[in-house]
């Protein structure tokens, strides 16, 4: 199987702190991968660095076999990545139509258009109306981000990321701060919605980790410890060592 | 069906009262009503920055400015030049100018961008003055020609002896510029600016290009300040700094979005209309007239941050929990 996402010896440092050293990571296209380890072992910087928030002090970033090192956001978005966002980064005064909206029309290249007005494209609507119907937020269609539960909140900012249709979805622990009954459903939702879709997520509740991820890598220090299938994972000894300690899991 | 209606005859009776305002009102107030729609539609062409895509600058005069130096200083040198090319030449100005300053102004928001323009407006009012030779100083740019609006072939109508076709064709225009705005909201492109007000760094992260969506908001709202600009000037017949450059032009604006409510496309013209109305009648009892707007002013920020319109919205809420919504909810 192809790799659909591979880092080259990424190094990071924010001037003078260095929170990267010589990541290789390698995902496979189609594979659900999970990025774990400990607070500040640099996983939501390797996030922000694949994204194009910042362009890595070296090391390269290949996507689809493509050399994407320091492009931005909006470019890596147009060829097919989608994020969301461990802190919910939603438009929070805008409606969950108009938020879901926005992805789809992006998904259309509909960018500049000032001859037309939106809520007389139906077929926009109607796709809109659709995600809505799938994420279980039509109910809500009208209401501001802002005015949702804290469960229904993360699904919209989840699927932000997913309406665009992105062949790469990163997840920056989209479970944060839900509770057993939300968590199970986020997981049942991000299978649902990533179907046939690489994703590659960042987690701390080990019980969505193990039941979601295909495989594991665990960074700790800026470095990768391991890389494998959670089974091999659970029995890693640096892993249980550096992380997992006598943790049950 | 009985809404289109409804909407069908409530334009027409808006029309039917802006066409009869000259031959019922007299002279006076159809001038004050001329002022009030000029400053109503520079309010919305600043409101499409602050109010919708959360950009606040303190210098919107520049834009305003530049279309009346650009029509009168067309009408003044370039001899046999029509009303409409002169008025685009204005409207063309303030492009040119905001296409200039596109580059840098994109890559900033919040303080910096508003504290760079009220910079920008300041060295334009100082350029004004300084540039005695263009401008005309402080004396400004007067009794410069206003020649007929003519469709050739069809009509001629004389602008400068009279008001009342003066008065139509602003109302045209402006009337034109506030429902090409107010579409403009309408369409996927005023959706993006609404994100970007929101959280711009989210924008990025969906594809869109938040610097190229900002110039092209921050163009066509310079190019509505320019119209408002280069009416005022033909209007008065005399483009000066202080008029149409000074800080009290820049301010203006805030005020009547302040006072009309940030978060609607009406707001800022019900602002402009209390603004004037209050200031009219205020007038007629003291001449400490900025006073008292001020301290009017402090006690809107204070106790109705919303302005009009969010004040109506709340009580709206309170009276009508079920009816919520529309484009551009209130500021928090």
């Amino acid at each position: 199987m192809m790799n659909i996402l591979e880092t080259k010896d990424l190094f990071h440092d924010f001037s003078g702190l260095k929170v990267l050293f010589g990541v290789n990571l390698q995902i496979k296209e189609g594979e659900r991968h999970a990025i774990i380890g400990p607070n500040g072992a640099g996983k939501t910087t390797l996030f922000n660095i694949i994204t194009g928030t910042y362009t890595p002090s070296a090391g390269q970033i290949f996507f689809k076999g493509r050399d994407i090192t320091g492009m931005q956001p909006f470019e890596l978005s147009r060829i097919g990545m989608g994020r969301s966002f461990q802190i919910t980064s939603t438009f929070t005064r805008l409606t969950a139509f108009q938020n879901i909206r926005l992805a789809v029309l992006s998904k259309r290249g509909i960018r500049f258009n000032l001859l037309r007005r939106v809520d007389r494209m139906h077929d926009i609507t109607q796709e809109t109306e659709a995600v809505l119907e799938r994420i279980n937020l039509m109910a809500e269609r009208d209401r501001p981000a802002s005015a949702l539960s804290y469960g229904k909140h993360r699904a919209l900012e989840i699927s932000l990321a997913l309406a665009g249709n992105p062949e790469l979805v990163l997840l920056d622990e989209f479970a944060a701060g839900m509770s057993r009954d939300e968590t199970h459903n986020a997981v049942a939702l991000v299978r649902r919605l990533t179907e046939g879709k690489t994703v590659l997520i960042i987690e701390h509740d080990m019980d969505v980790v193990f039941s979601l991820a295909d495989r594991i890598t665990v960074l700790h220090h800026g470095q990768i410890l391991a890389t494998g299938t959670p089974a091999e994972i659970r029995q890693n000894q640096a892993v249980k060592d550096a992380y997992l300690g006598d943790l049950e899991v | 069906m009985m809404n289109r209606w409804l909407r069908l005859s409530g334009m027409v009776a808006l029309l039917a009262v802006l066409a009869t305002i000259p031959a019922v009102f007299g002279p006076y107030y159809t001038n004050l009503f001329v002022t009030f729609a000029i400053f109503a539609v520079f309010s919305v062409s600043l409101n499409l920055l602050l109010g919708y895509t959360g950009l606040f600058s303190f210098g919107h005069a520049i834009f305003f400015g530049a279309g009346g130096y650009g029509t009168a200083l067309a009408l003044k040198h370039i001899s046999g030049i029509g009303l409409l090319p002169a008025f685009g030449a204005g409207v063309l100005a303030a492009v040119v100018l905001a296409l200039l300053l596109c580059p840098i102004v994109v890559r900033l928001s919040g303080n910096a961008f508003a504290m760079l323009h009220l910079a920008f407006a300041q060295v334009m009012y100082v350029l004004a003055l300084k540039l005695r030779g263009i401008t005309g100083g402080e004396d400004g740019i007067g009794n410069f020609p206003i020649p007929p609006l003519t469709i050739p072939g069809v009509a001629s109508f004389p602008m400068k002896d009279s008001p009342q076709n003066f008065y139509y064709f602003a109302i045209v225009i402006l009337g034109l510029s506030l429902w090409l705005m107010w579409f403009f909201t309408k369409t996927p492109f005023g959706q993006i600016q609404l994100a970007i007000r929101e959280n711009a760094k989210r924008v990025d992260y969906l594809g869109f290009r938040v610097s190229q969506s900002k110039a092209v908001i921050y163009v066509v709202s310079a190019a509505f300040a320019g119209v408002t600009g280069s009416i005022y000037g033909m209007f008065h017949n005399l483009v000066s700094a202080d008029g149409s450059l000074g800080a009290g032009v820049s301010f203006a604006p805030i005020i009547n979005i302040m006072i009309g409510g940030i978060g609607s496309f009406l707001g800022p013209v019900l602002g402009t209309a209390i603004f004037q109305i209050f200031e009219e009648l205020i007038s007629r009892f003291t001449d400490k007239v900025e006073l008292v707007m001020g301290l009017t002013l402090v006690l809107i920020i204070m106790f109705a941050p919303m302005g009009v319109l969010g004040v109506a919205r709340t009580l709206k809420q309170k009276w009508f929990p079920a009816a919520t919504g529309g484009d551009a909810p209130p500021k928090k």
